[in-house]
């Protein structure tokens, strides 16, 4: 394991975790389907389990990577809840574009 | 510890409730399990305990703060019941996540580790995206719950990455270790962590819906069925102010002079423009919901405080907001279902409907507004003499300002049930529990106000 | 073990499949009619287009799946420090796969598990 940290720096870890972490950022704001929004959520916690792996590895401290444990089993959890309130809303309008639902306004 | 545990227990006693017929009692049920976590809680005064692997420790702090949650969260159930309960099918659902999410609520209060504060802030708000959609066919309840859930995912990223960036600089995910190392380092810039500190700060004005990190709250507040509005209004944000000052005060404190300037500008523009837009609703849901982004903005003031009188002054503040808060939205609950409309002219002649009705919300409507003789009042009393103390007078005077704006919002309601007419003259009747509820808490606004020695010291 | 010892496993690897495809070309019997062409032990052939909805209950036992699946994950962390904590530590796993049980046991009695 120690071999590849030596061979790749940390730094390219957290700057691909950056980069995939805007990428996720920039799907959440400018899509409007309410899917690939949520896939663009789980890109953004995606590179943060990389990155943990990656710190936990060069700190040689294993609470990392059972951080990265619990973030998969919420997210997983998060996912359940979140396919099942778009589940409700496409039986209601048909749809899953967020831009149709805009019903609250003040 | 017992506390979490006994909570656990009700919650997954509630799930059976509608599998096994007993579902009757599952209100009950509700309320003896967080009658039981509160005694267990208050058990814990004084004690400074740790437990699960020094994963959580129960101080003071933690018993104050974890009190108010469970304490609003069973009057809650209280209402919840008597609104819903007949025609409602999921009852015993609802009931359980509703005590889960409190569960969540007692974690964010008593972490020291930021792998529990995660678990804590993702258990209240994965049960909240649940609750914002309780009326499955109610297209508002829907949009609340779709907007609720991915802002919220979206916030928790940032919170994450602030996570993992301050675990890149320390090696520990243990408050304790953080603060030693900050305390170290605090001449040196290491911006590893500094990225990180402001990545979780992002993450937690998101989840404590400060400016310019807003722009769910209204329309989840809105959207929800009134009584869960209650719900995000006062435990979540309580319980998300209670990790937020606790994170910055134990860990980040050395290095105040890198996030203060950050904190004192969001604060300013929360209160702006949360109580700035208020004036201009019509609905009383979404201007409560701009209100309490106003209640954020002072509320963050504490966090700017150099010693524990911060601690003390955002629990008064919590204890004299959730009350008050409860109370409104209870009573908004009462005139929507009575008059079909959640805008202020729904209150018109209330006096003439139900006399304890108007009194009550007079009462509430005083003490958010921060009047003196409420618990609102010496709330922000405390807080501001918390920030002036640590030097920031130009950003007191401000929130003064900006409560004598919020004043003239909340006379709305009172000044249509005292002076307007009603369209209807239909004698609003509510049951003696309600009525008696909401006499207490009332009361105790006007206590607290009166004497404020009764809140503890921390 | 250098990168070439690897590269020669790969070729070996490539080589010994392409050969085995090779010599059954070669020297298998060969009869091609309609039968032949079907799906064999794949499902049964689908009826009109495969772009439609699926059924609500796929969703269903999705979501299902999903949490119970990604939930056991903590038992690996756990038969890792097993032997060295010893009975405490079953006792928790113990209690913790109770709880998931009771979550089966809610979806099951709620009917979720039904086929729709």
């Amino acid at each position: 394991m120690n071999t590849i940290l030596s061979i790749v720096p940390i730094q390219y870890y957290i700057i691909l975790s950056a980069i995939l972490f805007s990428i996720g950022v920039m799907g959440v704001l400018t899509r409007s389907n309410a899917i690939i929004i949520f896939m663009s959520v789980e890109i953004m916690l995606n590179s943060v389990n990389l990155l943990l792996a990656a710190f936990s590895t060069y700190h040689n401290d294993a609470a990392g990577q059972i951080f990265v444990f619990f973030i998969m089993a919420v997210a997983a959890a998060e996912v359940a809840v979140g396919l099942a309130i778009i589940v409700m809303i496409y039986r209601n309008i048909n749809t899953i574009d967020i831009y149709n639902l805009n019903k609250l306004k003040g | 510890m017992n506390v979490v545990i006994a909570l656990t227990i009700t919650g997954i006693l509630n799930l059976f409730g509608s599998i096994f017929s007993y579902r009757k009692i599952t209100p009950l049920l509700s309320i003896i399990g967080l009658t039981t976590a509160i005694v267990f809680n208050s058990m814990y005064w004084n004690t400074n305990q740790s437990f699960f692997n020094h994963m959580m420790v129960v101080d003071n702090y933690a018993v104050a703060f974890g009190t108010v949650c469970m304490v609003l969260a069973a009057c809650l159930i209280i209402f919840y019941n008597r609104f819903m309960g007949d025609n409602d099918h999921h009852l015993p659902e609802v009931l359980s996540v509703i005590v889960l999410s409190v569960d969540g609520a007692i974690v964010m209060v008593s972490y020291t580790n930021l792998l529990m504060l995660f678990l804590g802030v993702e258990i209240l708000s994965i049960s909240f995206y649940i609750l914002a959609g309780l009326k499955k066919k109610d297209l508002g309840s829907n949009e609340a719950a779709i907007k609720y859930f991915l802002m919220g995912a979206f916030s928790t990223g940032f919170l994450l990455l602030g996570i993992t960036l301050i675990y890149g600089a320390t090696a520990s995910f243990d408050l304790s270790v953080i603060s030693e190392y900050v305390k170290l380092n605090s001449t040196s810039t290491n911006y590893l962590l500094l990225s990180g500190v402001l990545l979780i700060l992002v993450g937690l004005l998101f989840k404590v819906a400060a400016a310019p990190f807003h722009f769910w709250t209204p329309d989840v507040y809105q959207g929800a069925p009134t009584i869960i509005t209650a719900f995000f209004a006062t435990v979540g944000k309580i319980a998300s102010f209670g990790a937020f000052y606790r994170l910055f005060q134990m860990c980040f404190s050395p290095i105040v002079n890198e996030w203060s300037g950050v904190i004192m500008v969001v604060a300013i523009i929360t209160m702006f423009i949360g109580n700035i837009t208020a004036l201009q609703q019509k609905n009383l849901k979404r201007m409560f919901a701009y209100s309490s982004i106003a209640h954020a903005g002072y509320m963050l003031l504490a966090l700017l405080s150099h010693d524990y009188l911060g601690g003390n002054a955002i629990l008064f503040y919590s204890i004299a907001y959730g009350i008050s808060s409860m109370s409104a939205f209870i009573i908004i609950h009462i005139i929507q279902t009575q008059t079909g409309t959640d805008e202020a002219m729904g209150f018109a002649g209330l006096v003439h409907k139900n006399k304890t009705l108007a009194m009550i919300t007079a009462i509430s409507m005083l003490s958010l507004s921060g009047i003196p003789l409420t618990a609102g009042f010496f709330g922000k009393f405390y807080l501001f003499s918390s920030a002036i103390e640590s030097g920031y007078v130009l950003l007191v005077c401000l929130a003064v300002i900006n409560s004598f704006i919020g004043i003239y919002y909340y006379f709305k309601p009172v000044i249509e049930s005292y002076f307007k007419d009603s369209i209807t003259d239909d004698v609003i009747k509510l049951k003696s529990v309600e009525t008696i509820l909401l006499i207490f808490l009332s009361i105790a606004t006007i206590l607290l106000g009166i004497f404020p020695g009764l809140v503890p010291a921390i | 073990m250098g990168n070439v010892s690897l590269i020669v496993l790969m070729a070996c690897g490539i080589g010994f499949c392409g050969l085995a495809q090779l010599v059954s070309k070669l020297i298998a019997p060969s009869s091609k009619n309609l039968q032949k062409l079907q799906a064999y032990e794949c499902g049964v052939p689908t009826i009109g287009a495969s772009w439609i909805q699926f059924n609500v209950g796929y969703y269903l036992f999705a979501l299902i799946f999903l949490v119970f699946d990604v939930e056991l994950m903590f038992l690996f962390p756990w038969a890792v420090v097993n032997k060295e904590m010893g009975i405490t530590a079953f006792i928790e796993i113990v209690v913790f796969i109770f709880i998931l049980f009771l979550g089966l046991l809610y979806a099951w009695k709620k009917g979720a598990l039904k086929w729709m």
